[in-house]
């Protein structure tokens, strides 16, 4: 189902997966663990024979969840929420959802509780980073959810088992990431949007299919450096709705470099093979970019945007800022005055999942890079 | 604020516990004051972690929560917010953050302030607010924070055992910490000392909240909110201990000469709380509620201090096993088992869900916990919204209403059943 997609069908279905993951979920026979994002090792969940899918919001109106979650929650958090209450709840065998802020805390709490039949495990990443204990925590709460897992299935998995789930995640990544390296010199080869949408699909649909869709693109692009691109450095979370990303294309902006837990963030989290898989996914765990929520120090992420803005030689830094994620809103003024010092554009774009204004952000869009070709900034 | 002070009519007689915590405080500013002077550093630590550590390091805990909320009450919210948000941050920020980072920007306060810090501690049992509001005041001097992590205190009994072991390693690693910093090695007999204090006041801090249990209720929560002050910034003292044992016996007098907050027969509505109050209006929330007969005696926010510390443990073990199973740090079924030991205990009739805009660890529980809540007791809610410190999203006559609607239906509940 997954195995033979053009561009265009991605950038569709990225849309709305889930009627197709339904229908795949029914010929094939396999269960499906939803999680929210991020960092959730997904490779054991697929070891287990689980389809595992990233919850990244729904553009559906919402209808239940602002009864739960009041409406300065972030909107991705309350997004998803509804996703799951009023939508495709009934497609989730299981949820394993991840801890990292006061919102995700209690959205697991809220989500257990909407769902008391089914199988909800969460995954408390350590909120920090820099001590040994946070390793340490890290594996636990991996061999937890190994165990956890295995309670609840009544099976166990292996770590050739285990490896060979990392590898197919792998190759995925690699595959992300060769497409990612090839559009950056080739901005007129593929959309932002084709790019993004490959990415945020590659964490909702069954790898081990999508992965031939993949190569096939990848093999077909060509190079096509078009004209007047401005290349940009993208940092945040997630960006979300895929329009935004349509947005830069019709402005002609070339994403070279991004921070997103639904982007680079996930594209280099390719896990080391020639060891114990579990040490290994720790590995990947601890050397993960910047995330706000579990590093305490903006320079790094200071230092990584300015790294990648550098590197790729970009014109500006653009920053999606989640509405109500307070987590980045205790960053960003002191982040904001780094990379103004350091004499980087830097604008920030505030999103909304549900009810993004698109004209407005394009106007102030706009007005930041004709300032900038004026070389106000 | 002292210049008004001066003309309003004469003050009433301190009690004896309140000299004694206007002492403690004074004693323990001055000190902090003067902490450099004596060779001591300053440690900003949240209101729920373990500061017995420090204590028996000799560092200084220093609130910026505690300052927060004196410019709070004295309804400078607004004014000092503003001026945060005009430096780049947004309005739904915590109050007390954006109040502090005010402060901070004008030297605005109505105390003399607080001691600039050497070392930040944040224990996120309490909120991830606390910890991100730390790392801006500490990336301004290039100050260290450790992150004290508590992971979510989940159900499962095994998971609990990790999480504990957990805790004390970065209690370990929070030890080391300190001795880095202050170049001085940790005396653990000391820490002995400092949890037979905060263990023996948590005690007692307790049954003074317990003495909401009495018909009628010698203490209401504004008692509780002025009572707990000494608990939050003094436990591991000794003078901690005695405020306790002095407020105890003052309640405890109350109570057996039956003098209520309200005359027994006036006592309708034994309320509980839900979240922090609306520290610019909790008096006169009192005076209103108290006019229907309606008194809040209790919420779970007051309780977060009344520690069971056991003492043949490893004082790393129970102070770990304490700090993770804070209210705020529970599951959202194990925090209805909280608040339902209260409506049990105290014979609670009523209760009001603040849902307080600038407290989102708090809060986003509250309608599910209020489902709970009036489900398991059958007792109706009143749930509304405002913010706890931000005169600028509290609407007086919609809250009024609210409350007189409240007490309506709780009246013509209570004439059905008679
Ligand atoms: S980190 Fe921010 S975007 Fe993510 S769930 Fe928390 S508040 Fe929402
Ligand atoms: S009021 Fe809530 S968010 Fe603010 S510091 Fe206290 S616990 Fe944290």
């Amino acid at each position: 189902m997954w195995d033979n997609l053009s561009l265009k069908e991605v950038v569709e279905l990225t849309k709305d997966p889930f009627p197709s993951i339904r229908k795949w979920v029914k010929e094939k026979g396999k269960k499906v663990i939803g999680s929210t994002i991020p960092d959730v090792p997904e490779e054991v969940i697929h070891a287990f024979d689980f389809l595992p899918v990233s919850l990244i919001g729904t553009d559906k109106p919402l209808k239940k969840a602002p009864s739960r979650l009041p409406d300065n929650a972030c909107s991705l958090a309350r997004s998803n929420l509804e996703l799951v209450m009023s939508y495709e709840g009934d497609l989730f065998d299981g949820f394993v959802l991840p801890q990292v802020c006061d919102t995700t805390q209690h959205l697991s709490d809220i989500w257990r509780i909407h769902f008391p039949d089914k199988y909800t495990e969460c995954f408390l990443a350590p909120r920090q980073v820099d001590r040994p204990s946070a390793r340490y925590w890290t594996k636990e709460e991996i061999e937890r959810l190994i165990s956890s897992l295995s309670n609840w299935t009544n099976r166990k998995i292996t770590d050739d088992g285990l490896n060979s789930s990392i590898a197919l995640f792998n190759e995925n990544k690699k595959l992300l990431k060769e497409i990612y390296d090839f559009k950056k010199k080739n901005p007129a080869a593929l959309t932002n949007k084709e790019l993004f949408s490959l990415i945020k699909l590659s964490m909702q649909v069954d790898k081990e299919e999508f992965n031939k869709s993949l190569k096939r693109i990848k093999d077909g692009l060509k190079p096509q450096k078009g004209e007047g691109y401005t290349d940009i450095v993208l940092a945040g979370i997630t960006c979300d709705p895929p329009e935004v990303y349509a947005l830069f294309d019709e402005i002609k902006l070339n994403i070279v470099a991004d921070t997103l837990v639904t982007g680079t963030r996930y594209i280099d989290g390719v896990v080391a093979q020639n060891g114990n898989p579990v040490d290994a996914l720790v590995d990947r765990h601890m050397n993960r970019m910047f995330f706000s929520p579990i590093h305490d120090n903006v320079y790094r992420n200071f230092e990584e945007i300015k790294t990648l803005y550098k590197e790729n030689n970009a014109k500006a830094v653009i920053y999606i800022h989640i509405e109500f994620c307070e987590s980045q809103e205790y960053d960003l003024p002191d982040l904001k005055n780094m990379l103004r010092k350091e004499g980087i554009p830097f604008h920030v774009m505030d999103t909304e999942y549900q009810t993004l204004s698109l004209s407005h952000l394009r106007t102030r869009l706009q007005a930041f890079f004709e300032s900038l070709k004026g070389g106000a900034l | 604020m002292s210049d008004t002070q001066k003309t309003e009519k004469p003050k009433k007689e301190l009690t004896k516990s309140q000299m004694l915590s206007k002492k403690i405080t004074e004693d323990y500013m001055n000190e902090a004051f003067r902490a450099h002077e004596l060779g001591k550093l300053i440690g900003y630590t949240t209101a729920i972690s373990p500061v017995e550590i420090f204590v028996a390091h000799d560092i200084i805990p220093i609130y910026p929560e505690n300052h927060a909320v004196a410019n709070l009450t004295a309804k400078k919210g607004a004014q000092l917010c503003s001026v945060t948000e005009s430096l780049g941050y947004t309005s739904h920020l915590c109050a007390y953050a954006r109040s502090d980072l005010g402060y901070r920007e004008t030297g605005i306060t109505v105390t003399r302030g607080i001691p600039e810090p050497d070392l930040f501690l944040a224990c996120n049992a309490q909120c991830f607010t606390l910890t991100k509001w730390f790392q801006v005041l500490a990336r301004r001097g290039n100050l260290p924070v450790f992150v004290f992590d508590t992971p979510e205190y989940i159900m499962d009994k095994k998971a609990r055992e990790e999480i504990i072991k957990y805790c004390v390693i970065q209690l370990k690693e929070l030890i080391s910490f300190l001795e880095e910093v202050t170049k001085k090695k940790f005396d653990y007999d000391r820490l002995n000392e400092v949890m037979k204090y905060s263990a023996e006041s948590s005690r007692l801090y307790k049954k003074f909240l317990d003495m909401a249990q009495y018909k009628p209720s010698p203490i209401s929560i504004f008692d509780a909110l002025i009572g707990m002050a000494i608990a939050v910034y003094r436990r591991g003292t000794p003078e901690c201990v005695e405020y306790y044992r002095t407020l105890c016996e003052e309640f405890q007098e109350k109570a057996d000469k039956g003098i209520g907050v309200l005359p027994k027969d006036k006592e309708k509505y034994r309320l509980y709380w839900e979240n922090l109050p609306v520290w610019f209006k909790f008096s006169d929330h009192a005076k209103l509620l108290g006019s229907y007969g309606g008194v809040i005696l209790t919420s779970l926010y007051v309780h977060a201090w009344s520690f069971e510390f056991d003492l043949d443990k490893d004082p790393l073990v129970t102070l770990a096993e304490n700090y993770v199973s804070r209210f705020s740090n529970s599951t959202l079924e194990d925090r209805a088992e909280m608040a339902m030991d209260l409506f049990k205990r105290y014979s609670l009739n009523g209760m009001i869900m603040f849902m307080n805009r600038s407290c989102k660890a708090v809060s986003f529980a509250v309608p599910t916990l209020k489902d709970v809540l009036v489900k398991r007791t059958g007792i109706p809610a009143l749930v509304f919204e405002s913010d706890m410190g931000d005169q600028r999203f509290y609407s007086e006559t919609q809250i009024r209403t609210r409350i007189e609607a409240y007490f309506e239906t709780l009246d013509r509940l209570q004439a059905k059943v008679a």
